[in-house]
């Protein structure tokens, strides 16, 4: 309808490697750009905080374990600990005097590091065992980070991020915060999409299909895990630095904790394996829900006179939350990327739709 | 096949589409006669699995369904039966590929099988019955299955079949990976089994060879199709199948094969 | 080096670490018999104990009818998840199931604190506090209870599966085609084996309820469970024994030592680093199958 294609028809391999071959994709991508560069005048200050930062970030988090997960098909269950650790590197390089530019990219390096010690596992384990044992390094890596007063200044402590400082000039504003997060949010976005048409990407499907037939073939399955794995974590671990500094402008262990990687790990799943438009939706769902379950169930039971009590108001929205997850399963185990790219199709092809048969 | 008797098993113009949009087979009848002995022929993907799947109900665990005909099993519709409905009806499948429960032993793997009927001393008395035919499998009853030779666990496969106390049997390329002297032996205790029992066979194969040495009657189904349908001695001796199937045929010249490609399209 | 003191630490660390072994059951009986690895282990055993205390407070009833009745329910509760939730996911890619596992979790521990809320409350099973003597060697009644009751049901299970039950369900797990393909009903087989694992929980729920009291923090022991199922091999109940054993003199030596110099709270740590390095050395762990890949 309004793809206007009937079908694909490319006249040459330049048009159908474009990064979006179709002239409508093309046409929303740019107005969902020039909407989110000009979101500082178009929504409220609030909003722009509450929702659309948050939303950008994780967005990237998603984006950034999705190429560990759904490219290369590897398990991990520690992504929230590999933020972390970009987060506290970033915010001790600042606050030793670095300057932020070069401290988040040490900090993006860090966590890299350490999530090649994660990937050491991946080499010898893979499904369940990667799974439980990147959740069990997760624990490891809370634990080091909020027992080690070096690390986390102190029990209990929140350690101040130092007041953001990009190219000299002090960036203190909402908007500003917003354009750091958006910048890295479309940077990572460009990767991921490069990532589809580039020999990495098809390696990394490669050896996620059957590792053991890629090495056949001549991939190197052991590099391309290792590649795969820093790439995530270095995309992870800025993106933990980026949350820190322009979200919660304070760290604390509990911000990267078990909970957090599972969340990160639901935005993938509910967004779609392998989806980059499906972290955006996914983010937005699992970032969104909890609000707006609390702010339903709040409204219902005022309407209703139930009564609850806060504890009930304060469960309820996680008891929610855990049934969708287990709903999406059920309904659509793509996930939202896929119902997005079912509605694209359809359209794809409008009115005539029997030329897919 | 005259009224008064219907064949056990027959599949009447039966559609099956994977996935809801990919036609693996389109339109097969086939009848198996009771006591009878009946090969299925057919090259890669030409849909062989697919049809006994739609016989035994495993079609819907990917994702596939039967979209158009029926089969009937014993001259009743099966269509909704359940995967076990169909086994307690007499309905068996021998997977392609083998399958044995690898981590359980021989034992086990027959004990398993035995759920659907009979007490204990049923299940006793059925499992020394498949160790009779295959001696070999007694042998080896405590190993770990899934470290048995690939005959072996073929012949566990098929003993694994047999104690659901089957009346069709339906095998799905028992010979695969298999040496010549074996496929021989097995197929050879698989018409001993025909013979003494009365149970019916529907067996798969590509090792045209072999399979047309102890059916009865085949069928031979390409893309989808059924396309011959005759005796065995009498599919033996078509020059077609002798050149494509049984690799025969000394000159094999294109203009043979355009011919035989366009004889082919005009069955379709 | 103090040795009573490192005996006394070992023998309590295998009698607490055989009550993971009740948790660690749960999971290998579900993975043994359908290859789901259950992460919802804990909240199921969490939700165990408040369902004791809800029975037993709605309808006055004495802890040992309510615990009987509480497993009742916890067979349906378990049959029921399989049924709602596990049966269209079976074929599925395991990050599916696991992600199912995930969210069952979340929904299970926030619907028992949304109907119950989150105060720890009591669950008094009447074994008295005094200390037993074994020699020089101070033991906790509870723990040698609740290892007693570990065995019990470890003696149960071995030979449940030896059974045709049994190892029908051992059958499903390895091959869901094949069961189906030999009239095994695959559905039903899951169906058991998540409520025999929920009525397991059950007993997990009401030891650990009576010595830590009935919270949130309950749910926490799945750390525990995981990490002796997979020490022990994921599908093995006789290695979820023993692995809980060795794991509990590990986990209470090493952090009776460790705790003095990092300020306490390395027990976590400890069970955490066990399972990576299980999963390293030995992912199939003590006594798990190996999967056999023939080519
Ligand atoms: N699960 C499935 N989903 C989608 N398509 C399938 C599926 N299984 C089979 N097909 C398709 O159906 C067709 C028939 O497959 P089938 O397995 O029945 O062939 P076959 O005759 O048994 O081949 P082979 O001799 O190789 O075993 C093939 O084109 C195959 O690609
Ligand atoms: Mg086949």
């Amino acid at each position: 309808m309004f793809l206007r294609q009937s079908g694909i028809h490319h006249a040459s391999y330049s048009a159908d490697r474009a990064l979006f071959p179709i002239p409508f994709d093309r046409w929303a991508v740019a107005v969902l750009l020039a909407f989110g560069l000009a979101a500082p005048w178009l929504v409220s200050s609030l909003t722009l905080s509450t929702y659309l930062l948050p939303w950008i970030v994780w967005t990237t988090a998603a984006l950034g374990l999705n190429l560990i997960l759904g490219w290369a098909g590897q398990f991990h269950f520690g992504y929230a600990a590999i933020m972390g650790i970009g987060a506290y590197a970033t915010v001790h390089g600042t606050r030793h005097g670095i300057p932020f530019e070069i401290a988040i990219v040490l900090g993006g390096l860090t966590a890299a590091a350490i999530g090649v010690v994660f990937s050491f596992t991946a080499l010898r384990v893979k499904g369940l065992y990667l799974a439980l044992s990147t959740l069990a390094l997760q624990f490891c890596m809370d634990w080091v980070i909020s027992h080690v007063p070096a690390i986390s200044g102190g029990t209990q402590a929140t350690l101040q991020a130092p007041p953001l400082k990009i190219l000299g000039q002090g960036v203190s504003s909402e908007t500003g915060y917003y354009y750091l997060a958006l910048a890295w949010c479309l940077l990572v976005t460009v990767f991921m999409l490069n990532l589809k048409r580039s020999s990495l990407g098809r390696a990394l499907v490669a050896v996620r299909e059957k590792d053991f037939a890629a090495a056949v073939i001549g991939v190197n399955s052991f590099y391309y895990k290792l590649v795969a794995f820093a790439t995530s974590s270095f995309i992870g671990g800025v993106t933990g630095a980026v949350l820190i500094f322009s979200f919660y402008h304070a760290v604390t262990p509990e911000q990267f904790a078990v909970n957090v990687s599972i969340e990160v790990l639901a935005m993938v799943i509910v967004g779609g394996l392998a989806s980059i438009i499906g972290s955006f939706f996914g983010a937005a769902f699992i970032l969104l829900m909890p609000g707006l379950m609390n702010a339903l169930i709040t409204w219902v039971s005022a309407r209703l006179g139930l009564g609850l009590s806060v504890e009930t108001l304060a469960h309820l929205p996680h008891a929610v939350y855990g049934a969708l997850i287990i709903a999406f399963l059920l309904v659509e185990p793509m996930g939202l990327g896929k119902l997005y790219n079912n509605v694209r199709n359809y359209l794809l092809v409008w009115p005539f739709g029997y030329t897919r048969k | 096949m005259s009224d008064a008797a219907p064949s056990l098993l027959s599949i009447n113009n039966v559609e099956v589409i994977y996935d809801h949009v990919s036609l693996a087979i389109k339109g097969v009848s086939i009848e198996v006669p009771r006591g009878g002995m009946v090969g299925l022929l057919g090259a890669n993907g030409a849909g062989k699995s697919t049809l006994l799947k739609s016989v035994s109900g495993l079609l819907k665990t990917e994702r596939g369904e039967v979209t158009r005909g029926e089969v009937r099993f014993d001259g009743r519709n099966i269509d909704a039966l359940t995967p076990q409905e169909r086994v307690e009806l007499g309905i068996v499948h021998v997977l392609e590929g083998r399958r044995v429960f690898e981590h359980l032993t021989p034992d086990e793997n027959l004990v398993a099988a035995s759920a659907v009927r009979g007490g204990r001393a049923d299940m006793l008395r059925n499992r020394e019955r498949v160790y009779g035919y295959f001696p070999r499998l007694h042998e080896r009853r405590t190993a770990q299955a899934g470290y048995l030779s690939g005959g072996e666990q073929q012949m566990l496969a098929i003993g694994r079949a047999l104690m659901t106390q089957p009346r069709l049997l339906m095998l799905d390329e028992p010979s695969l990976g298999l040496a010549p002297f074996l496929v021989a032996e097995i197929f050879e205790i698989i018409r001993r089994i025909n013979r003494e029992e009365q149970l019916s066979v529907l067996l798969v194969e590509q090792n045209a060879i072999a399979a047309l040495e102890v059916v009865s009657h085949g069928y031979l189904i390409e893309n989808g199709r059924i396309v011959m349908h005759d005796s065995s001695e009498a599919m033996k001796k078509n020059p077609d199948i002798q050149e494509f199937y049984l690799g025969g045929g000394a000159a094999r010249d294109f203009h043979g094969i355009k011919h035989y490609r366009r004889r082919k399209r005009w069955l379709t | 080096m103090d040795w009573t003191l490192f005996a006394e630490l070992a023998v309590n660390g295998a009698l607490s670490g055989l009550m993971y072994s009740l948790v660690a059951m749960g999971i290998v009986l579900i993975y043994k018999s359908s290859s789901v690895p259950n992460l919802a282990q804990g909240a199921l055993t969490m939700l165990s104990a408040y369902i004791v205390l809800a029975i037993a407070g709605a309808l006055k009833a004495p802890l040992w009818l309510a615990i009987p009745l509480a497993m009742a329910v916890m067979f349906g509760i378990g049959m029921g998840i399989e049924r709602v939730a596990l049966r269209r996911l079976a074929g599925r890619p395991i990050i599916m199931i696991l992600m199912m596992t995930l969210g069952l979790d979340i929904f299970v521990r926030a619907a028992t604190m949304t109907l119950w809320g989150g105060t720890a409350r009591p669950l008094p099973l009447g074994i008295s506090d005094a200390p037993l003597f074994l020699g020089p060697l101070l033991l906790n009644r509870a723990y040698v209870v609740g290892a007693l009751v570990a065995l019990v049901l470890f003696a149960v299970f071995f030979f449940f599966f030896r059974t045709r039950r049994g190892i029908v369900l051992r059958a499903i797990a390895d091959d869901y085609t094949a069961s189906w393909s030999v009239g095994i009903s695959v559905e039903r087989g899951v169906a058991l084996s998540w409520a025999m694992s929920s009525v397991v929980a059950t007993a997990a729920g009401v030891l650990w309820g009576s010595i830590q009291g009935v919270d949130q923090s309950l749910s926490q022991l799945l750390l525990k469970g995981i990490a002796v199922a997979v020490l022990g091999g994921m599908d093995s109940v006789g290695g979820a024994i023993l692995a809980g054993i060795l794991l509990g003199v590990i986990e209470n030596t090493a952090s009776g030592f460790l705790d003095p110099l990092v300020g306490g709270g390395s027990r976590d740590l400890v069970v955490a680093a066990i399972l990576v390095l299980t999963i390293l050395v030995r992912p199939h762990g003590l006594f798990g199958r190996e999967d056999i890949e023939r080519i």
